[in-house]
């Protein structure tokens, strides 16, 4: 394959590929970060407070690496955070859905959920025929690795327990047709140029059964019911329509939740009157 | 009161999480411009006088800059950081620009942020794993 060296050289086609592809990648980052922040200083302990922080701050760089491979097309930060409609945003609904009031089980598996799957991502944008997407992906790896290994820490310390039992089945039960849509597509015909342009070398479909072939024995090994069925034989898992809730986020259908959000991220940026974000400064100017 | 407190597990190993992965270096990093001259080898000079903004180590010894590349008297510096969350980034890359821009000699310069290979522990110099020592890291 191809790579595809030059922004200026991309045709229209190419460009809608990568654009779309960056953003189902960055927005998922920046949207999970921006709620994965509501705990601070509200997780169970210190240490998993810090974890916590730690890994809102990992998204919001990851999310800054793909935004800023997005300015080889001509966008700038502060449009692509800040003044973007809402409905422009890719990310998936899982990431913005906000947490049961005080459920630290929800935090927990939500980001297992997630984590499994962008692990499968990043491997799939490995060889990326952009160079700087291929680039990027060691350093993210290198960072997301600690937390799949803290989301899954945790998901079984709960899962030892009772009460932190029952709170993963129903965190389960309601975040698992959200995170189903972490592998649905903006445009089903850009979703196939994405693969053929070799900018991603797995289709979401296969993605979708892949992560379904982790996560599924996962949590059934930890006694926690799956609230639909996926498996289709013994190893072979799918995704069906029928599995999916109303509003997918990546065709830019949106729940309630997510205009709230938006408009609460925005709000000083709107009501400061700005027009680009605001810096550290070595010495205020 | 202190019959509460479970005794602590004899197995128990301090914090299961504090693992500083090594990670590989790179053959040709850290890069510290020693083999440079003129023009180049005054911006390398340059470079060496900023420091970390957390700890005081310069940011080439921590292994930050790739690479210094002059073309008719343009600077380009190749530099990464050691956290993608990084949140003095804007400060540090254009700290690094200007200070580069500024050498007698240069004319402009131009800053590329890279990622890979990715920065590790094994980037750090000698001097700067002495400085890190002194400032209290075991490194």
């Amino acid at each position: 394959m191809a790579a595809l060296e030059n922004p200026a050289d991309l045709d229209e086609r190419e460009r809608e590929a990568l654009e779309t592809l960056l953003k189902r990648l960055a927005d998922d980052e920046f949207v999970l970060a921006e709620r994965y922040t509501e705990w601070q200083v509200r997780a169970p302990s210190l240490e998993s407070d810090l974890a916590l922080a730690n890994n809102a701050q990992d998204e919001l760089g990851h999310a800054r690496l793909w935004y800023d491979v997005l300015e080889d097309l001509g966008f700038e930060e502060q449009e692509l955070v800040y003044e973007r409609d809402p409905a422009d945003f890719r990310h998936a609904t899982l990431v913005e859905l906000p947490f049961e009031e005080g459920d630290w089980a929800d935090a927990v598996l939500r980001s297992y959920l997630y984590d499994a799957a962008e692990e499968l991502r990043l491997e799939a944008l490995e060889d990326s025929s952009y160079p700087k997407i291929a680039d990027r992906v060691g350093k993210i790896q290198s960072e997301e690795a600690y937390h799949l290994e803290h989301a899954q820490n945790w998901v079984e310390r709960l899962a030892d327990g009772e009460e932190g039992h029952q709170r993963l089945q129903d965190a389960l039960d309601r975040l698992f047709p959200h995170a189903l849509t972490l592998f649905e597509p903006v445009d089903p015909d850009v979703e196939t140029d994405i693969v053929d342009l070799g900018l991603r070398d797995a289709t979401l479909e296969e993605l979708g059964e892949e992560w379904l072939s982790i996560v599924v024995p996962y949590l059934e090994s930890l006694e926690l019911e799956l609230p639909v069925s996926s498996q289709v034989d013994d190893d072979t898992f799918e995704i069906t329509e029928e599995m999916l809730p109303e509003k997918r986020g990546r065709d830019g259908s949106h729940t309630d939740a997510w205009a709230d959000l938006h408009d609460e991220l925005t709000h000083t940026y709107r009501d400061l009157g700005r027009s680009e974000t605001t810096k550290i400064m070595e010495k205020p100017e | 009161m202190s019959s509460e407190i479970p005794d602590p597990d004899a197995d128990a190993t301090p914090c299961a999480y504090t693992d500083y992965r090594e990670g590989e270096g790179a053959e040709e990093l850290p890069a510290t411009g020693e083999d440079a001259t003129g023009v180049e080898a005054d911006v390398w000079d340059a470079l060496y006088g900023i420091e970390d903004p957390e700890m005081p180590i310069s940011i080439v010894d921590l292994g930050l800059i790739y690479g210094v590349t002059l073309e008719d008297g343009h600077a380009i510096v190749d530099m990464t950081l050691t956290y993608s969350g990084c949140p003095a980034r804007d400060m540090l890359t254009e700290q690094v620009q200007e200070t580069a821009a500024d050498v007698e000699g240069v004319d402009g310069a131009e800053l590329r942020l890279v990622w890979s290979p990715e920065w590790t522990i094994e980037m750090v110099t000698e001097q700067g794993k002495e400085d890190l020592r002194e400032f209290g890291l075991s490194i």
